[in-house]
């Protein structure tokens, strides 16, 4: 057995699993984290991806082992208790999904690439979600909902710096 | 996947060490993006998975006296956010960026494309005309090889048990060659490589070809260079006309197969254009290098 301790949606994890345990199958059959989806199994549609150390990553191509003393974020960690992430208002204003089986790993694509872009080009952002194939919705909406949930963070990004300057310099 | 044994290796000396104990009944884990796949399909049945994913010493890209090293652990996407690489070679960035998607990309390492060394690689041919070698450690030592001896046919290298491939380095002499990678899949994304080309020459005086490099890659069992084209374009004057019959050249040396993506008519077709086109593009890499020098 390999002993695995991870941070993920920022909480310690831990499990002790068998070496082929993929860190797809930790998460959804140790954690109960069933929102990264078992598809091709193989790291063609992306609807397993995750975020591992910043990183969006294909989590049926990786061994849970391999995760063991790294963040992992997981779709389950996007939303707040208070609030939808706004990548999520984002895909839900534009209908960004139908079915929703894709969902998980189109939205964890998109903030690896917002987190790096707040204004990604649509070739970039048709770059950073070829890993994601969607059956159903198509990709336009998709590409739509990434242009403004990217909106939607200079937004907030601009109020956070405007609400900070005033803090600044308040007496 | 089948059971196996699984260790981390700490560093090199502990990976080469647990190599030495395990032998043949090891596989090595590096990104993962293709052993875990051929795991799943039960292709190999290895006693135990010795992981060298967390190798620092193997993720530097750096310049030394003899050239350009990458670690064998440095990814794809590292490589297209590594300010040298982008300086030196875009050709290599241009084939990191169209290996698979970005969370492949993000788990792939360099090495690990070199050493499944299926025919369609795309890290290969871009390396191989920029006259690559590989630093391949094992309990003995180290020794360095050209990279084209890394590779001895389809999912086939020279690699013994016990050997990790530790880093690949680009000879000192050929930093900053303008060179250009080509490739021609059936989609954008995500599409393997029907034909894909390196190409690399320096400009030498009165405009002609010098050290003319070809390689293409999903024409023959391993990545080929094309030797005629090369010594056909070697001191002759640059111009369109020469890159087209270069790719002529190139097409009738490459030995394509024909199978379900397309048939070896359709590649050797491809090869042509796709040779001209990388020459095209080394050669405005070559004029964009000299502007930037002038300015």
């Amino acid at each position: 057995m390999t002993d695995v301790t991870m941070i993920v949606n920022g909480q310690v994890r831990g499990a002790s699993v068998p070496p082929e345990t993929t860190l797809l199958q930790l998460l959804r059959d140790n954690f109960n984290l069933t929102g990264a989806k078992l598809g091709c199994d193989v790291g063609d549609c992306g609807a397993c991806t995750v975020i591992v150390d910043g990183q969006a990553v294909n989590s049926c191509l990786m061994l849970a082992g391999q995760a063991d003393g790294r963040q992992v974020l997981t779709i389950e960690g996007l939303a707040s208790r208070e609030r939808l992430h706004p990548i999520q208002t984002a895909f839900e204003n534009s209908g960004g999904l139908q079915c929703g089986f894709c969902g998980p790993g189109v939205l964890l694509s998109a903030k690896a690439l917002l987190d790096e872009n707040l204004n990604p080009s649509t070739q970039e952002i048709r770059d950073a979600l070829s890993g994601n194939l969607c059956r159903c919705t198509g990709y336009t909406k998709m590409i739509e909902a990434v242009q403004d949930a990217a909106r939607l963070l200079r937004e907030e990004s601009r109020a956070q710096l405007t609400h900070a300057r005033t803090e600044a310099t308040a007496p | 996947m089948k059971a196996f044994g699984y260790v981390s290796a700490k560093d090199l000396e502990h990976a080469i060490a647990l190599l030495g104990e395990h032998g043949a009944k090891a596989k090595i884990l590096a990104g993962g993006t293709d052993l875990l796949v051929e795991l799943k399909h039960a292709a190999h049945d290895p006693e135990v998975i010795v992981d060298v994913s967390r190798l620092r010493e193997l993720k530097d890209i750096a310049v030394a006296d003899d050239g350009l090293h990458i670690g064998a652990l440095v990814t794809h996407s590292d490589i297209m956010n590594s300010p040298v690489i982008r300086d030196m070679f875009p050709a290599l960035v241009a084939a990191a960026h169209s290996i698979g998607a970005m969370q492949t990309r993000n788990l792939g390492t360099l090495g690990g494309n070199l050493v499944t060394c299926v025919p369609s690689m795309d890290s290969g041919p871009a390396l191989i005309a920029l006259d690559a070698s590989v630093t391949v450690a094992n309990a003995e030592g180290q020794r360095r090889m050209p990279l084209a001896e890394l590779f001895v046919g389809p999912r086939k290298t020279s690699l013994k048990p016990g050997d990790l491939l530790v880093d690949i380095v680009i000879p000192k002499d050929n930093l900053g060659k303008p060179a250009a990678f080509e490739k021609f899949g059936l989609r954008k994304g995500q599409a393997l490589a029907l034909v894909n080309v390196g190409a690399s020459f320096w400009v030498g005086d009165n405009s002609v070809f010098v050290a003319p490099r070809i390689a293409l890659g999903a024409v023959a069992p391993t990545v080929m260079r094309a030797p005629k084209a090369e010594a056909f374009l070697d001191g002759c004057k640059i111009s369109a006309e020469a890159m087209a019959e270069a790719g002529r050249i190139a097409a009738m040396e490459a030995k394509p197969i024909s199978d379900f993506r397309a048939s070896a008519d359709y590649r050797r077709d491809l090869v042509a254009v796709l040779v001209k086109r990388a020459l095209a593009n080394a050669q405005a890499r070559a004029t964009a290098k000299e502007k930037e020098l002038v300015a």
